[in-house]
């Protein structure tokens, strides 16, 4: 894993919000955050809530800005540290899957799924077997021309991770993009991301609170503290794919991890 | 719609024509008419075809006022979207202009524009344009940040953010915005009418009260309320077609605060 070289690597990231009026000064919600991800890797990014991880992802998206640090991709810096102006995805680049479908409802679910393609110019033949392909394997056939309204909360949220596989950025970043819908549903998505994700392996940076879902998704964990967040502390995963999440609790290492991951969170 | 609200509506509407026909007799037919002699005389003006001849120039007048207020109205807040400096100059004049009532303009639309249809078109431009422009920046800044965002992200330019996502979140805005001057434009054409005209509902009011035909103006009345009735309908039939990806009860909501 360490051979493949970084496609995006942060370094000393920081970030406090402008103070409110008559405060001085606010508090920082990053500090001194860096870490890098390889091409094709899997990194999950746990953290207590109100840590920051979501401002952390805006950060990497370019939908907010840092107040100090470096994010490069490939190399090529896309932030230095004057700041120019921002560029959302990176020239589709990086993907974001947010925890909100953000499905437009004014467009029934292929057409959400293909927006980017048309706004991207790309939507030609390839494109639509691709998505195709995409809609079978998080089985949405037959629902292509239903509004959002009328899906299912899994629905939605297969069809918005969809909509950004179909483009395919090399980096997709995820904010706990399962995290308002119930168990059971929760872990099937689980299941069809792993299985999108074998589809045509990508780099994903997922963020998000539960320990158990940072472990049997990724190859490798990060921890963040509490606010002001930075990374205390890593573990790769070594648990065999493809990975039965059913059992993922009974396969071996993964107690050790949770134990470890969960003394550090405290 | 359930069976017992149409025959409580029914009965609703006989106790008014009762109410009606009591002051008649009451006060006399004179100042009052009576709903029976409305009915025939609307009958027989809707043959003779004098009552469509008076309608249309009425309803001509709403329309084109309504078009010619209404569409750059609800384009001007697209406009403004992407000039905050511009929006804030403009926005206390904006509101100043909100502010001026427009039946007062009338007197100088008649200077500007003569006594022909052209003043009432002025008169209900200038009303249905702010009223469509209030309603439809309300729409364009309401626009969910969130759709814009992940917009962006995927490639979205400022002009695919207008089309694909401000413009169609706006829509019911500017829908609002017109169910809402459908009866101040009809209302408008008449008070422009019932300045100066030899022609319309405003003038057949106006002309049926000077010669103490009172069944005349409730004629004319009954046509303006069955047109504005109508419009509403129409606009709202309009607006659910447009309008289908939304949710049933966000539909019902928005059908009930517009009735």
């Amino acid at each position: 894993m360490t051979a493949a070289p970084p496609i995006l690597e942060v370094r000393g990231l920081a970030k406090r919000f402008p103070p409110r009026s008559g405060q001085a000064s606010s508090p920082w919600i990053l500090a001194d955050l860096s870490f890098c991800v390889a091409e094709q890797e899997f990194l999950t990014i746990v953290g207590p809530s109100g840590a920051g991880k979501s401002t952390l992802l805006n950060i990497l998206a370019q939908v907010d800005d840092a107040t100090e640090g470096r994010i490069l991709f490939r190399g090529e810096a896309i932030r230095t540290a004057n700041g120019t102006q921002l560029k959302p995805g990176w020239n589709c680049q990086i993907g974001y899957v947010t925890q909100d479908d953000n499905l437009l409802p004014w467009r029934t679910m292929i057409e959400n799924v293909m927006l980017p393609l048309r706004l991207q110019g790309r939507l030609d033949v390839g494109a639509k077997d691709r998505v195709a392909e995409l809609l079978r394997a998080t089985n949405l056939i037959g629902f292509e021309g239903y509004y959002p309204h009328e899906l299912s909360g899994g629905m939605r949220k297969r069809a918005s991770l969809i909509r950004t596989l179909a483009y395919d950025p090399p980096i997709i970043l995820m904010d706990e993009p399962f995290s308002a819908v119930d168990a059971q549903t929760r872990a099937h998505l689980q299941q069809d991301l792993l299985r999108l994700w074998n589809l045509g392996r990508k780099t994903i940076i997922f963020v998000t609170h539960d320990i158990s879902e940072a472990i049997a998704l990724g190859d490798r964990l990060l921890v963040l503290s509490k606010s002001p967040a930075k990374v205390i502390a890593e573990h790769p995963i070594s648990i065999r794919r493809p990975r039965d999440l059913g059992n993922i609790y009974k396969l071996e290492g993964f107690g050790d991890i949770f134990e470890c991951v969960r003394r550090a969170l405290q | 719609m359930k069976w017992s609200v149409l025959i409580d509506r029914f009965i609703a509407f006989v106790l008014v024509i009762a109410g009606w026909q009591v002051c008649s007799i009451y006060f006399g037919p004179i100042w009052f008419s009576s709903p029976l002699r409305v009915l025939d005389r609307f009958i027989e003006e809707a043959r003779s075809g004098d009552l469509w001849f008076q309608t249309e120039y009425t309803l001509k007048a709403a329309l084109y006022g309504s078009l010619l207020g209404g569409i750059p109205a609800a384009l001007l807040p697209f406009a403004l979207r992407r000039h905050p400096v511009a929006s804030a100059i403009l926005d206390p004049y904006l509101v100043g202009g909100y502010g001026v009532p427009k039946l007062a303009l009338a007197p100088l639309f008649i200077l500007w524009f003569g006594v022909d249809l052209e003043p009432k078109v002025a008169l209900v431009a200038s009303i249905v344009s702010f009223l469509v422009f209030f309603s439809t920046a309300a729409g364009v800044s309401a626009v969910n940040a969130q759709y814009v965002s992940a917009a962006r992200v995927f490639g979205a330019t400022e002009r695919d953010i207008a089309r694909h996502i401000v413009w169609p979140g706006a829509i019911p805005y500017v829908f609002a915005g017109f169910r809402i001057a459908v009866p101040y434009a009809i209302g408008a054409a008449v008070v422009g009418e019932l300045i100066s005209a030899n022609r319309g509902l405003g003038f057949l009011v106006q002309s049926g009260a000077t010669d103490f035909d009172t069944t005349l103006v409730f004629v004319a009345l009954t046509t303006l309320t069955v047109l504005v009735v109508t419009i509403n309908l129409f606009v709202s039939r309009c607006e659910r077609w447009l309008l289908r990806w939304r949710p049933p009860q966000q539909r019902l909501a928005a059908g009930a605060a517009g009735a």
